[in-house]
């Protein structure tokens, strides 16, 4: 099977501190690669990595076929797409502004989108199901709809696979159903890959249980200390090894015969 | 219907400049007659005098020409470069000397009255020279960190045009106080008075070349207004980018400067009064901000010349005239989506 991402042994530190070491991973087509593990543990700057935000140590990084090595921004943002934990918001650009912004590796520097761009941007809000805001300013929008503008942003860059980074962590209850489930649509009805970051090991259940192709990394200490099926890695015993803590795992029949498994935190495990 | 009335406003802006420096060549101390204007003005056409004073044709082509048109550089040069730093830095409040390249032009023209003559040319060129000397630091004290993040650029910005300000206050303090001290202080508080089409040949290049390429990198600046990380991301060359918009930026700024001293507030708030009218997008609000830039200095340095009989500082005129029109505006528009 093709990867979408390949990461080789890869290294990555910040000048005498060593942040991962001999880091591997792939994303294959139509797969969602999630990334759990405690704060501090490199996920983002593992992400930096492959956003080509930061140059590793050593190693090599493959996205969609293309080294990413001294490649250009315009080169990798035409496969890969990212959509950020929190967007700052500064000026109050109209919503129809910042998807179009997706478009950007097409222009020149002294060019703007042209009306194909703002028709495939336009798009992008129609298939998130932001059309309705396109003319409001983005900061007068709530942070669920702000994180559906990153991710129609994301859409318009008409990328291979999207990178997301904690992308549920501001929202609520409802936000976090809504935007995984378009997370889910994404995979099964563009083929596009996702990589995330998450602080929610239920969601690598989530998409597992709802047939899509899922893998998971515990990730401690700049290392990933076990990389499987959500099913097979994220047990009791393991999150208490990352994240020192007890939990149990729970199985829950919903109506439609399906079953969903939960992680439940219950105390931090103390020193002996 | 709404279409056609943005449409209508948007070309009553674009062409106001135009028609205010039309309007200028009427207004002054010295009465020219009404009814030889036609004659004058198609003077350099057909190089007829038909009996006019050579005196009519020197103040509308010599002297009120080219202060008009060369306020209205200033006016764009300054909104435009001003529009593009707050981008820039994601930061409404900065203005065009962010980068400290005021206190450098400042520091070169004062430098040259001081050691040559206030009447020297190189005051043009000293002015010009250390305003881009000045963003120059500025960009490479952001640059100690690598990537030149925005927060080491202000930063560096900062420390930049105070060093330039104490030098500006060194030279005011071992200057002649009889000759050379009014000279730097009349200078630093920015006029257009000493006009001339020698003034617009030094001056106007620099400024075209700014606000053409600002035009031209508008819509990037969008782009780069996400902040480094995201901009990368969407696949734009950052650094360069980045490096193209300061150097513009740089170049219209010094113009201005060099020729008019240094002159507040448009910088600052004719962005904000053109993102009330047109938004955010720095697509639209770009080419906004020079026309408003211009028609406003147009009409400041009007009334600074025509106020009383001698010449009022149109740096003191500028925000004496604006504020009350920017808060006119403000309760108008509700200060647009902020």
């Amino acid at each position: 099977m093709r990867h979408q991402i390949e990461v080789k042994n890869t290294s990555f530190s910040y000048s005498d501190k060593q942040v991962f070491s001999n880091l591997s991973l792939n994303v294959g087509e139509r797969e969602i690669f999630c990334i759990v593990g405690p704060n501090g543990c490199g996920k983002t700057t593992l992400l930096d990595c492959i956003l080509g935000l930061l140059r590793p140590d050593s190693g090599e990084i493959v996205v969609d076929g293309l080294r990413l090595q001294g490649i250009e921004a315009k080169k990798l943002a035409e496969r890969l797409a990212y959509v950020p934990q929190v967007h700052h918001r500064t000026f109050p650009y109209l919503v129809k502004d910042i998807v179009l912004m997706g478009r950007a590796y097409r222009t020149s520097p002294f060019t703007a989108p042209s009306k194909e761009d703002r028709a495939i941007a336009m798009a992008a809000m129609s298939w998130v199901g932001i059309q309705a805001l396109a003319d409001t300013p983005y900061t007068q929008i709530s942070g669920g709809q702000c994180q559906m503008v990153m991710i129609a942003r994301a859409l318009a860059q008409q990328p291979k696979v999207i990178v997301m980074d904690e992308p549920t962590s501001h929202l609520d209850f409802k936000n976090e159903l809504l935007l995984l489930e378009i997370i889910e649509e994404l995979v099964k009805n563009n083929g596009i890959s996702i990589l995330m970051a998450t602080h929610f090991p239920n969601h690598a259940y989530h998409f597992e249980a709802k047939g899509l192709r899922t893998n998971l990394a515990l990730m401690n200490n700049g290392a990933f200390e076990r990389i499987g099926k959500p099913r097979e890695i994220l047990n009791e015993e393991n999150v208490r090894s990352i994240y020192g803590i007890n939990s149990r795992v729970l199985d829950c029949s919903l109506d439609n015969n399906t079953a969903l498994r939960q992680i439940v935190p219950l105390s931090i495990v103390k020193d002996k | 219907m709404k279409q056609k009335k943005m449409f209508i406003r948007a070309a009553i802006i674009f062409l106001s400049p135009i028609a205010l420096v039309f309007l200028t060549l009427f207004i002054g101390r010295y009465p020219v007659p009404l009814k030889e204007m036609p004659n004058i003005l198609v003077y350099p056409i057909f190089r007829q005098l038909n009996g006019l004073e050579d005196t009519y044709y020197t103040i509308i082509w010599e002297i009120r020409l080219p202060r008009a048109i060369l306020a209205g550089l200033v006016g764009a040069s300054l909104a435009a470069s001003g529009a593009a730093f707050q981008g820039l830095f994601r930061n409404p409040l900065v203005n065009s000397g962010i980068l400290g390249v005021s206190s450098g032009a400042g520091f070169g023209a004062v430098l040259a009255i001081l050691l040559l003559s206030p009447a020297s040319h190189l005051v043009y060129i000293f002015a010009l020279l250390f305003g881009g000397v000045a963003v120059f630091f500025s960009y490479m004290i952001g640059k100690i960190y690598n990537s030149t993040p925005t927060i080491m650029l202000i930063l560096g910005g900062v420390v930049v045009s105070s060093i330039f300000t104490s030098l500006i206050s060194l030279i005011k303090y071992v200057s002649d106080p009889f000759n050379q001290l009014p000279a730097i202080t009349f200078w630093l508080m920015g006029s257009l008075a000493s006009a001339s089409s020698q003034e617009l040949l030094i001056g106007a290049p620099p400024m075209l070349v700014g606000v053409i390429g600002l035009n031209l990198i508008r819509w990037r600046i969008n782009v780069l207004s996400m902040g480094d990380r995201e901009a990368q991301t969407l696949g734009i060359n950052v650094k360069l980018d980045k490096l193209m918009a300061i150097c513009f930026a740089t170049l219209s700024t010094a113009g201005a400067v060099c020729v008019s001293g240094t002159i507040g507030w448009v910088g600052l708030i004719i962005p904000h009064i053109g993102r009330m009218i047109v938004g955010n997008d720095n697509k639209a609000l770009i080419p906004i901000s020079c026309a408003l830039g211009a028609s406003f200095l147009i009409i400041v340095d009007n009334v600074s010349r025509t106020i009383i009989s001698g010449e009022v500082p149109i740096g003191i005129l500028t925000s004496l005239i604006g504020g009350p029109f920017f808060i006119y505006l403000l309760k108008q528009t509700k200060g647009g989506a902020w």
